[in-house]
């Protein structure tokens, strides 16, 4: 009887493990089969039966996409519009959320209750508005101008999480600090901001995702071909839709996401403490 | 005395604030405030410069026209986020409890691979769903269809088939979030309540329904919550997989999101698309007003 209930819990097991690797394969297949394709030498049409792992290997598909596309100036563009944004989102966020957080004062209250609201609008129904707003200054189809864009939006997102776990950050080192007579700036800088570090990364974390994902904004405003980023690009090059240039078009993509894939891994540890803190996620 | 280091304390507050301020105003605030503006005018393609304030009309056309594609656009929305969300909280609930069964030895490697979706670029992935599975001439889906000999079916082309397909990837990107919150709401839990939930088959299910759901429910609600909002603000699968400007696939499905980009930036009636921004965003406040007098209620209760 007791050998019996064992043994049934041995083949419940052995079929859980089965269920779960058919699963993790199901929900890799899109992923799998650009692989695949990216490196498959026949194409992958129609009719010609395809395997996951190609019977000729090519590196042609990328070849194309890293010589005969601009790839490395999407790449280029990209890194210093997701760099400077994260810059620029950090440095005004970090003493704005420090307010928030510490400092009691009339209207503290309005502007949290403003920034929860806000982040609820998502960007796209404003989308015309700013185009119209920022068209006569010059900054369509400029740097500068998405910049801005991605910053405004990012910067909600940043005081919350900043706020939220600045809250969690007791009081108390500060003032201890405070009265061995450091400054504010000094006391941000050498006692919260190595304690909120995980709260940091993540926030530039997720900016670096939002401007490297963003791309109904970049393909409306970046209109000249220099100023693509990698999302403006990868759409030019789907929006083609030939047969021709689907593996080429499926190297990209495993191009684009390999860095996101690395940095989401990698920082991955921070997530839970990192955001869990004001209950928002970007 | 007491009052001038207040007052000093409220100026330390604005300064450090204005530069975040100052953004949000720039892109956000004003943006809003300016469609709002539009929303009142006759704006579009033709009167680019000459508009004129014409009132509540745009409001009137959205709500009450029936043909003007919005209340089709909400109705659709609704059901969306619904079904999405329904589905979304049963499969990650059982996924979730699946991983936790005692013994199961590589459960953090199946975590780690079923968080690819939610690692990679939503809208990379998107498009390899579009082009790599639905594509009619040479998506995988229509191979395999071949290869049965069956005939090939265009799935993008048709409503139903379309939102059914939107739904799975839908499903697809939004699933690892919700697994990994119920994960760890169910590890917060004393592990007596999902222990040999395979084994135990119906046992599990009662035990579920009584004891682990209204355990795990007021851990997982800010992340249920934010989801609900995420759904019903979803615009990258539906825009991507059918309504790409210049190459929709036939599908008239929208979401309120798609909706109101797609009268401003393909019919160009930039008017009426701004009130159709201003009810949504309408729509939005009062939902998380109601969202949060509720919570407030069920934690006093």
């Amino acid at each position: 009887m007791k050998l019996n209930h064992k043994f049934a819990q041995k083949i419940g097991l052995l079929l859980l493990n089965v269920f779960f690797i058919a699963l993790c394969f199901i929900v890799l297949i899109p992923i799998l089969y650009a692989l695949s394709i990216s490196f498959n030498a026949q194409g992958g049409l129609l009719g010609s039966d395809f395997r996951f792992i190609p019977r000729a290997f090519t590196l042609d598909h990328y070849r194309a996409v890293l010589v005969d596309q601009p790839l490395f100036l999407w790449f280029g563009n990209t890194l210093v519009l997701a760099f400077s944004a994260v810059g620029v989102a950090l440095s005004v966020s970090v003493p704005g959320a420090y307010a928030l957080s510490r400092f009691r004062f009339g209207g503290r209250q309005k502007v949290f209750s403003g920034l929860l609201l806000l982040h609820a609008f998502p960007a796209i129904l404003s989308m015309f508005a700013i185009f119209r707003l920022l068209s006569p200054l010059g900054l369509i189809n400029s740097r500068m101008g998405i910049l801005i864009i991605y910053v405004g939006t990012m910067t909600v997102f940043g005081l919350l999480n900043l706020k939220g776990y600045f809250d969690s950050i007791p009081i108390e080192i500060e003032e201890s600090a405070a009265m061995d007579g450091a400054g504010m700036w000094h006391t941000i800088k050498s006692i919260l901001l190595p304690l909120a570090r995980p709260a940091l990364i993540v926030t530039g974390v997720m900016v670096m995702i939002f401007v490297w994902n963003e791309y109904i904004y970049a393909i409306t405003f970046m209109t000249g071909a220099s100023n693509y980023t990698l999302a403006v690009g990868l759409y030019t090059l789907q929006a083609t839709e030939m047969t021709g240039s689907w593996p080429v078009f499926a190297a990209a993509s495993i191009l684009v996401s390999l860095p996101i894939l690395f940095i989401f891994f990698a920082t991955q540890k921070y997530m839970t403490t990192g955001l869990t803190a004001g209950g928002v996620k970007g | 005395m007491h009052r001038s280091k207040n007052l000093k304390n409220a100026l330390m507050a604005w300064t450090s604030l204005s530069p975040a301020l100052i953004f949000i105003g720039l892109i956000i605030l004003f943006p809003i405030g300016y469609t709002f503006y539009i929303s009142l005018t006759n704006m579009n393609i033709f009167n680019w410069f000459d508009f004129r304030v014409v009132g509540l009309g745009n409001y009137r056309r959205a709500l009450f026209v029936f043909d003007s594609g919005f209340l089709r656009a909400l109705w659709i929305t609704v059901i969306w986020t619904i079904l999405n969300m329904v589905l979304q909280l049963v499969i990650a609930f059982v996924m979730a409890s699946l991983l936790n069964v005692q013994k199961l030895k590589y459960a953090r490697v199946y975590k780690t691979i079923l968080m690819f979706p939610w690692a990679m670029p939503g809208y990379v992935s998107i498009l390899l769903w579009r082009h790599g599975i639905f594509n009619a001439q040479f998506g995988l889906l229509n191979q395999w269809l071949y290869q049965l000999g069956m005939e090939p079916r265009r799935w993008l082309a048709d409503d139903l088939t379309a939102f059914v397909v939107c739904m799975i990837v839908n499903l697809w990107l939004a699933l690892p979030f919700m697994m990994m919150i119920m994960d760890g709401a169910l590890k917060s839990l004393d592990k007596s309540y999902y222990e040999s939930a395979l084994i135990d088959g119906a046992g599990w299910f009662t035990r579920s329904v009584r004891l682990t759901i209204p355990a795990i429910r007021p851990i997982i609600a800010p992340a249920v919550i934010i989801t609900l909002f995420t759904t019903f603000k979803q615009f990258d699968v539906i825009y991507l997989m059918t309504q790409q400007v210049g190459a929709q696939t036939g599908a008239n499905i929208h979401t309120v999101l798609t909706y109101a980009y797609e009268s401003a930036f393909v019919t160009r009636n930039y008017g009426y698309s701004s009130a159709v921004s201003i009810i949504i965003f309408a729509m939005l406040i009062a939902f998380s007003l109601l969202v949060t007098v509720l919570r407030k209620r069920g934690q006093s209760a």
